[in-house]
């Protein structure tokens, strides 16, 4: 399914410019070069906690800043390459390590690619815990989320909170899959075990407690004038500009784009759900940052909607075979949403049991592309709130 | 809203947690309790059960030192080797069994999907810090030793919030 532009893309303006490379190409921060006595440059990062291993090269005359070239690549692990080593089950492990809150979502793409190249049908009872499993992973990965835009903002007690919080739902997956982080829990053909006694009991009276509590977040930081005065109408993104910079999830929804993989290509059993996909117009930092925040209201709907359309037995996982292998040469992408936008993997197989080729199209990557352009002509100070709000992850970007 | 209405409320929102009750786990003393005794698999129907991914637990009355869990441990952490046990058992002619490097592993639970023959599990035990490198290094033997365990605090809710009683 492809989505239609709006007839307003094709007549925008070019206000973005593209940088053509040139012939003296120079590593980043030394192509930023000196213009003007007024202006300074200034490296955030790799080291400094609000950057997450990767460093933005600013330029700034007094407060504003001029120029900003983000430098990510401090975290790379060449997880492309080492899938090519390794066959579809023990890719499954390391998969999942590029964003560990949110590990679930982060091998979903690839289960579903594995599945179509195998030729495996899951169980429906397997698609609904695989479901449950994805949506309390994003409610995982944005309160920790949260929890950084707090404390970048200076606000402490919106990091206590989603931290404790949070730790509600990491029992549940505890639970669940017996781990607390990094679950290796989705696999080709299924999920690697069964839900526990009484758990569905258990989910959902945590699920509606965490709902209660996430309503409280309101007061103290979504209606506080101080957040709001310091993010709203701060590093706008335009309707256009999100179109032709390609950003996705919730940068995307920020600027008054209605896309959501859940809803527009449903994969498992998510056309079976009522999915709300949360759509503001403003396109500020104080949109991108209050859409996670409604999308965990709707995550934990999605969960009470799945654990009541739960077939209440049955298998949830496949036998395969030992060194599983594709049938000739095939390709597959898929996609899914996760905690941060449209996330895909394409996987290249040539009938061995390892894949010739695997790329993942994270969405942070595609977040990070507009950070020079939300930066320019912002205040210094204004540089977390706009840099973390666009749900961007050091190491999901340099995989 | 005014910015003074929204100030106070938000200090109120605040304020009002004074009187819910605490949602820390006072971890020594106090430790989560897990679902069942750590994750199994049944070989049978090829579903897992459900529980905590820790330290491993081997039984040797069953190993047959087929090798399958270091074979699948390969292209994940290569945690396991193989070693010579003195002990002989008539169903493990090499009298090799599995030893495990806690340095290294990184607790997918993938050795334990590949045992067919019900030797090796998970248990519920997570502490396994040691002053050494080679403390992590978990002989046959010590793997047989079934854990002590004492977790008993789980996540209550009530009214006046949710704690870890």
């Amino acid at each position: 399914m492809t989505t239609e532009l709006p007839a307003d893309i094709q007549s925008s303006s070019s206000e973005i410019q593209t940088d053509k490379p040139s012939s003296n190409w120079l590593p980043p921060g030394l192509a930023l070069q000196k213009v003007d006595e007024r202006i300074m440059t200034l490296n955030v990062g790799p080291q400094h906690p609000g950057s997450g291993h990767m460093r933005l090269i600013v330029q700034i005359d007094g407060d504003y800043i001029v120029a900003c070239d983000p430098d990510p690549g401090y975290v790379h692990r060449g997880e492309e390459k080492m899938a090519e080593y390794r066959n579809y089950i023990t890719n499954i492990p390391h998969l999942e390590r590029p964003v560990i809150h949110d590990s679930c979502n982060m091998l979903y793409p690839y289960v579903l690619g594995v599945e179509e190249l195998l030729g495996i049908e899951v169980p429906e009872r397997a698609k609904y815990v695989r479901v449950i499993a994805a949506e309390l992973n994003r409610c995982i990965y944005i309160m920790y989320w949260l929890a950084i835009y707090g404390i970048f903002l200076g606000h402490s007690t919106m990091f206590m909170w989603p931290t404790g919080d949070r730790e509600l739902l990491i029992d549940l997956m505890e639970k669940m899959t017996g781990a607390r982080v990094t679950h290796s829990h989705f696999i080709p053909g299924g999920v690697r075990n069964d839900l526990p006694a009484n758990f569905e009991e258990v989910c959902l009276r945590q699920v509606n407690y965490f709902e209660k509590r996430i309503k409280e977040y309101a007061a103290v930081f979504y209606d506080n004038p101080i957040l709001i005065s310091r993010t709203q109408n701060t590093g706008v993104l335009s309707r256009q500009d999100a179109i032709r910079l390609g950003v996705t999830g919730s940068v995307l929804r920020a600027s008054g784009i209605d896309f959501d993989v859940r809803k527009k290509e449903p994969y498992d059993v998510y056309d079976e759900l009522d999915i709300q996909s949360i759509v503001m117009t403003e396109g500020d930092a104080y949109a991108r940052s209050k859409i996670p925040w409604l999308d965990m209201m709707d995550s934990c709907n999605i969960i009470r909607q799945a654990l009541q359309k739960m077939p209440k037995s049955g298998s949830v996982r496949v036998k395969l075979k030992p060194n599983p292998k594709g049938k000739g040469l095939d390709t597959v992408y898929k996609r899914v949403e996760s905690g941060r936008g449209s996330l895909g993997c394409y996987i290249v197989s040539d009938g061995k049991p390892e894949p010739y080729r695997l790329k993942l199209s994270v969405p942070s990557f595609r977040n990070l592309i507009a950070l020079p352009y939300l930066l320019k002509g912002e205040k210094l100070g204004n540089m977390p709130s706009v840099y973390w709000s666009l749900n961007y992850w050091p190491v999901e970007a340099d995989r | 809203m005014g910015t003074a209405t929204g100030i106070i409320r938000a200090l109120n929102s605040g304020i009002k947690h004074l009187a819910i009750k605490r949602f820390t786990l006072r971890y020594p003393e106090e430790k989560l309790k897990f679902v069942g005794d750590g994750y199994q698999f049944d070989p049978s129907t090829g579903v897992g059960i459900a529980g905590l991914k820790g330290r491993h637990m081997l039984f040797h009355d069953k190993c047959t030192g087929c090798q399958l869990c270091s074979i699948a441990c390969e292209g994940v952490a290569e945690a396991i080797a193989m070693v010579k046990v003195p002990e002989e058992h008539k169903h493990n002619k090499k009298a090799i069994m599995p030893q495990i490097d806690y340095g290294k592993c990184v607790f997918c639970g993938l050795c334990v999907d590949a045992c067919p023959f019900y030797a090796l599990y998970m248990t519920n035990d997570y502490e396994l810090s040691t002053f050494s490198k080679e403390g992590l290094i978990y002989t046959p033997a010590q793997l047989q030793v079934k854990p002590y365990v004492a977790q008993d605090s789980e996540i209550i809710i009530t009214d006046r919030g949710a704690s870890h009683g």
